[in-house]
């Protein structure tokens, strides 16, 4: 196990190397100006000779090579630079909002595998049946419906026309403290409408994953020998129906990402969604690179989690990866 | 809502979201009053962020910037007062130079006390070619200024200059310590220290301004202690977060304000304003420097239309830079919208309408494109009205969507969807938008504008002090104005406040387009008195 | 599906699938017709402001009601899905032409430039397509362009990875093998053998990515990020009416991103269809 996580580690290491060279190359084709967009408004009426300095003390006059092996010497030593949009150094941007961002995805994740196992397990055990039909059904719209839309519907509904939910934020300004009552609350409508857009997913798999597992042979010869039905599903179709919805968890986490990005922005919920925003809409280059490192370290360990698990599931695969 | 009266933490706490918790703690956004304080805070959403906090940059230049003081400052109805001088200035006979006497024994937040020379390191900063000030001309009048010992200081003008006290509003820097660092890019520009009410005790770029009240301040301590602009750019989020009880007080777009008018708990503020919102008609395009163009749009553009809906009524139609209900408004300038007018114009000045309904002439397509800031939604609101306004009169306007980088190098060519306006004095708004040498200069005369009566009649206005004389020069160019319209004037929007009304009945200013932090209800902040 | 559970279910179901692909297959017809013929046949301007009818409820003269300066939402709508589209197709055809040439190049040549190629193709995997495609669209000005750039190059993933075991397959094929000893040219055998296998499993994939590329288009719109907000997609209707939302008119809100879900559907039970009949055998992927 050990050895595997060292193997992909190892893996890391280039795929890192490539991801934040190809960041640097497109910020290099980009016909964007960082100098302009680090003066701002400001920049409009400054002077020429202003500029240059400014072009200088950048450092954005240098080749690309050069650019980024300065940016990643920085890096290794966690100088992350600073962000030009939130005037603070990235790495602090990153501190400070990391956590939240975690948080939402994590209930959202754990909810939306909780409820989508159980709901493809029920649809599984009766295909076709009513049950099977109206939860498949609303996955695939769920599926085709974007994460923010639902995220607007869902505050309409619940903040604005029923009152019982706090539209956004994470706790309410006037109050100082963040006590753990108040972020529950306002953690409540964008948990629930990532898990939402997360759980179609989950419950598809796993209703083809059991119920392929339900026609395999071991299964067919238990229901043969007259096992209850319950005994079946649990016992023998379950544990193989779900194995491979297992080795796929990992590998939502940049669909997590990607929704969570959008469900911040709608809740205004003050994690990296928030920042990255900003960093793309005033070409904060520091922070967006840093933001894409971070998200492809988040998948990287993702996979990993995928094949740990898969591992521990089924002892028959070996962890020499 | 009721969040804020729940406040007892209870419930299990589920394992991953104490452990996301304990990893994020320690860096909430919001960590700033202990609890109790209530009553002495407030916390309001702001739609801006200055680029800077020092005042040798800009900030706070129109007055009113909570950390600072200007030499005078503004009561509720505008009337010059004096704030760091201890009465309005002495103005010499020949209006070349004004004499401020300063108030005694007061004293910057670090202690050190404020004098006579603190003021002239100010202005001899701003006017230094060094100093990166975008707003420099707007003290092109100042030849000198000097002090007399420690409480005093006197103005020498190159010119005479009537508004020129209205300009001593700019706030004061001390030079014990602005004037020891980088002036573009030292710590003063993030970590000032003023006379003023408030002390800034935190900037979180991007998220908010943390103020505490200045014990020390010369007027009296501030009965709100605690004093929170959360800069919130969307509108609509900024809506969200004060319906959610996140925030006291908020600025918003009138759709918005709207939502919370007639809810308890909250007061709805209008503020008059000068924020004018115009096209920008550039001299050198072929279609919008064609006076006949012009003028027909003039009439073509239904103006009631876009108070009655893209301000849901919060506003004034708009003719000129001066607002209709101002003193300086030269009455019968007002145009109606009269489409019919508009096809005559374009019809006698020889514009025929082609197949698609677009007219042409001498080979040349009546259409130019209009340029509106990315994400301003007032903004794409009055393009895309103006746009459809024209179409009818059979121009083509094609509504584009930009950023100043990309704005700004087309606007000597291409129309502009921009905002301007300044309430101090009439001064302020024409010369920079119509004086013909100013065409081009960064965001002064964006059309290119140049009419040589309305020159001459700036220059008289703004060296004479016979407010009748003014009031001549300003008519004269109000009505050339109106045979030829260098800019279509739109609207002029009233600015929309929605307040806690825990902290009373509290009034507005009349406001300018770049009102700065210290607008709305909350303008004299340092004033209120919370309710319980 | 897997057969096997059809099987079991009988004849109504496998009637509910074929009413499902032809519900599917008219959706799409309609949706096609109109965002082709309404705009040159109605003439109208859907830019065209009128103020006096802003936020007007659905009504039988605006079946989806009225946006915020009294634009109709169902010309707007027909607008959106137009341009959102036109970059969805513009953006899959072009994701699937570069998966195309990698995954085959991969496969024809193996040895250490397949290796190379499909590493890259893990590497492009390691970073989320929303995020890659934000930092795209960022580095250049916004408008139709960069979003379809920024959608086709995160996009060809799945499709060079497909494509690279079709023909890999192919290749292991005896006609094929007969082909090459027989004296055939490479281009020969690529083009008269493998292209032919290639081109379907490719022309799938590029119709299972339309309503994934509009949904990126709609994501990078509604963040700002994507089409100017007064030119309409679906993103930037549904952006644009966060405004409204708030003041409690949910029509402005709705109607896009139904257009949106339903056209998805539509598109994906289509694209359902045609996999079932192309690979049997296959597992249901749900490509969403």
């Amino acid at each position: 196990m050990a050895r595997m996580t060292a193997r992909r580690a190892l893996f890391a290491v280039p795929v890192l190397l490539a991801v934040t060279f190809g960041v640097f190359a497109v910020a290099a084709a980009s016909p964007f100006d960082p100098v302009k967009a680090y003066a701002g408004n400001a920049g409009l009426t400054a002077s020429q000779e202003t500029l240059d300095q400014l072009r200088a003390n950048l450092g954005v006059d240098q080749p690309l090579v050069t650019r980024w092996w300065e940016w990643l010497s920085h890096a290794v030593t966690g100088d992350l630079g600073d962000s030009a949009v939130l005037r603070q150094p990235v790495a602090q941007v990153i501190g400070e909002r990391l956590g939240w961002s975690v948080l939402l995805a994590a209930v959202a994740f754990g909810v939306a595998i909780v409820l989508g196992t159980v709901l493809g397990v029920l649809a599984a055990r009766r295909q076709g049946g009513w049950f099977d039909r109206g939860v498949s059904s609303l996955a695939y719209t769920l599926e085709a419906a974007p994460p923010f839309w639902l995220g607007l519907l869902a505050m309409w509904l619940f903040a604005l026309k029923l009152g019982v939910l706090p539209a956004g934020g994470l706790t309410d300004t006037g109050s100082a403290t963040v006590t753990f009552e108040q972020v529950a609350r306002h953690l409540v409508l964008p948990a629930a409408v990532l898990a939402i857009s997360q759980i179609p997913w989950f419950v598809l798999y796993v209703r083809q994953g059991v119920a392929d597992a339900l026609e395999e042979d071991p299964v067919r010869g238990a229901r043969a020998r007259g096992l209850a039905a319950r005994t079946v599903l649990l016992g023998h179709a379950l544990r193989s129906g779900l194995l491979p919805v297992l080795t796929l968890i990992g590998s939502r986490v940049p669909e997590l990402i990607t929704g969570a990005l959008l469900v911040e922005t709608v809740f205004s919920w003050p994690g990296i969604a928030a920042a990255t925003v900003q960093a793309a809409t005033s070409v904060d280059f520091p922070l967006l690179a840093a933001l894409t490192v971070l998200a492809t370290i988040a998948v990287l360990l993702g996979n990993l989690l995928s094949d740990l698990l898969y591992g521990l599931a089924d002892p028959r695969v070996g962890f020499d990866g | 809502m009721t969040a804020r009266s729940i406040r007892t933490a209870g419930g299990a706490l589920v394992a991953v979201t104490a452990l996301a918790l304990a990893a994020s703690a320690c860096s909430a956004p919001g960590e700033t009053a202990p609890d109790g304080a209530m009553s002495g805070s407030a916390v309001v959403g702001i739609a801006y962020e200055p680029d800077s906090l020092s005042p040798l940059l800009g900030y706070g230049k129109d007055g009113n910037s909570k950390i600072f003081d200007g030499l005078l400052t503004r009561a509720a109805n505008m009337q010059l007062q004096p704030a760091l001088a201890a009465e309005l200035p002495k103005v010499s006979d020949d209006g070349r130079t004004y004499t401020y006497k300063l108030r005694e024994g007061v004293s910057f937040s670090d202690g050190k006390p404020f004098t006579a020379k603190d003021v002239v390191f100010t202005y001899e900063t701003i006017l230094d070619e060094k100093t990166n000030n975008a707003y420099k001309t707007e003290l092109d009048a100042l030849k000198s200024v000097e002090a007399e010992g420690d409480s005093e200081v006197v103005f020498h003008l190159k010119y005479p200059y009537a508004p020129f006290a209205e300009r001593t509003v700019l706030p004061i820097a001390p030079e014990h310590v602005a004037g020891e660092q980088d002036v573009n890019s030292g710590p003063f520009t993030t970590k000032p220290i003023g006379t003023g009410p408030y002390e800034l005790v935190k900037w979180s770029k991007g998220e908010k301004l943390t103020f505490k009240a200045n014990p020390g301040y010369w007027a009296g301590e501030p009965k709100v202690k605690e004093f929170t602009m959360a800069i919130i750019k969307d509108d609509d989020v900024r809506a969200t977060r004060l319906r959610s009880g996140d925030l006291d007080g908020a600025i918003l777009p009138p759709n918005l304000a709207k939502t919370f008018k007639g809810e308890g708990g909250n007061r709805t503020y209008t503020a008059k304003s000068f924020d004018y919102r115009l096209v920008t008609l550039p001299t050198h395009n072929k279609v919008t420097g064609d006076t006949a163009v012009r003028r027909a749009l003039d009439v073509a553009v239904d103006r009631k239309a876009m108070v009655d809906s893209i301000l849901d009524g919060a506003g004034k139609e708009a003719y000129g830079p001066v607002p209709t209900d101002s003193d300086w408004f030269t009455k019968g300038t007002e145009r109606s919208h009269d489409l019919k007018k508009a096809e005559r114009i374009l019809d006698d000045a020889g514009w025929k309408k082609g197949k698609d309904g677009i007219r042409e002439k001498d080979g040349r397509r009546a259409a130019f494109p209009l340029w509106y800031l990315t994400g301003d939604k007032l903004r794409q609101d009055h393009a895309l009205a103006y746009a459809s306004d024209a179409k009818k009169a059979g121009v083509e306007v094609k509504v584009q969507a930009g950023t100043w980088e990309v704005i700004e190098p087309r606007m000597k060519t291409d129309a502009v969807l921009a905002g301007g306006g300044s309430p101090a004095d009439p001064d302020f708004d024409q010369y920079s938008l119509l004086a013909s040498k100013l065409s081009g200069d960064g965001f002064n005369n964006m059309a290119w504008y140049d009419n040589a009566k309305v020159d001459k009649a700036l220059e008289a206005a703004r060296k004479t002090d016979d407010k009748a004389k003014r009031q001549a020069e300003y008519d004269t160019i109000q009505r050339e104005l109106v045979k030829d319209p260098g800019y279509t004037f739109l609207t002029h929007i009233d600015h929309l406040y929605v307040l806690n009304s825990r902290f009373g009945e509290r009034s507005t200013q009349v406001e300018p387009h770049d009102h700065g932090l210290a607008s709305g209800p909350w303008w004299n902040v340092e004033d209120w008195q919370p309710l319980k | 599906m897997a057969e096997l559970t059809w099987k079991s279910t009988g004849d109504r179901r496998r009637s509910t699938r074929a009413w499902r692909v032809r519900g599917s297959a008219v959706t799409v017809a309609v949706i096609v017709l109109a965002v082709l013929l309404v705009p040159p046949l109605v003439q109208l301007d859907e830019q065209a402001v009128d103020l006096a009818a802003k936020l007007r409820q659905p009504s039988l003269a605006h079946p989806f009601g009225t946006d915020d300066v009294g634009r109709d939402l169902l010309l707007r709508c027909v607008y959106g899905l137009r341009v959102s589209l036109l970059v969805g197709v513009v953006a899959a055809v072009v994701a699937t032409v570069i998966g195309t040439a990698v995954g085959a190049a991969a496969a024809a040549s193996g040895g250490w430039f397949d290796r190379v190629v499909m590493r890259v193709v893990d590497l492009f995997s390691s970073v989320p397509h929303l995020l890659l495609g934000i930092f795209i669209v960022a580095m250049f000005s916004p408008g139709v362009w960069p979003v379809v750039v920024s959608v086709g190059l995160t996009h060809w993933l799945s499709t060079a990875r497909i494509v690279r075991s079709e023909v890999l397959s192919l290749r292991s094929r005896p006609y094929v093998d007969a082909a090459i000893s027989g004296g055939a040219s490479r281009l020969r055998v690529a083009v008269r053998h493998l292209l032919p296998g290639v081109l379907p499993q490719a022309g799938l994939a590029a119709v299972l990515m339309v309503p994934h590329a509009i949904w990126h288009e709609s994501a990078l719109s509604f963040l700002g990020l994507g089409l100017p907000t007064h030119q309409a997609s679906l993103g930037t209707l549904v952006q644009s009416s966060r405004g409204p939302l708030l003041a409690g008119d949910w029509w402005p809100t709705l109607f896009p991103g139904l257009c949106m879900v339903i056209a998805t559907l539509a598109i994906a039970g289509l694209a359902g269809a045609w996999r079932e009949r192309l690979n049997p055998r296959r597992r249901s992927e749900l490509m969403l």
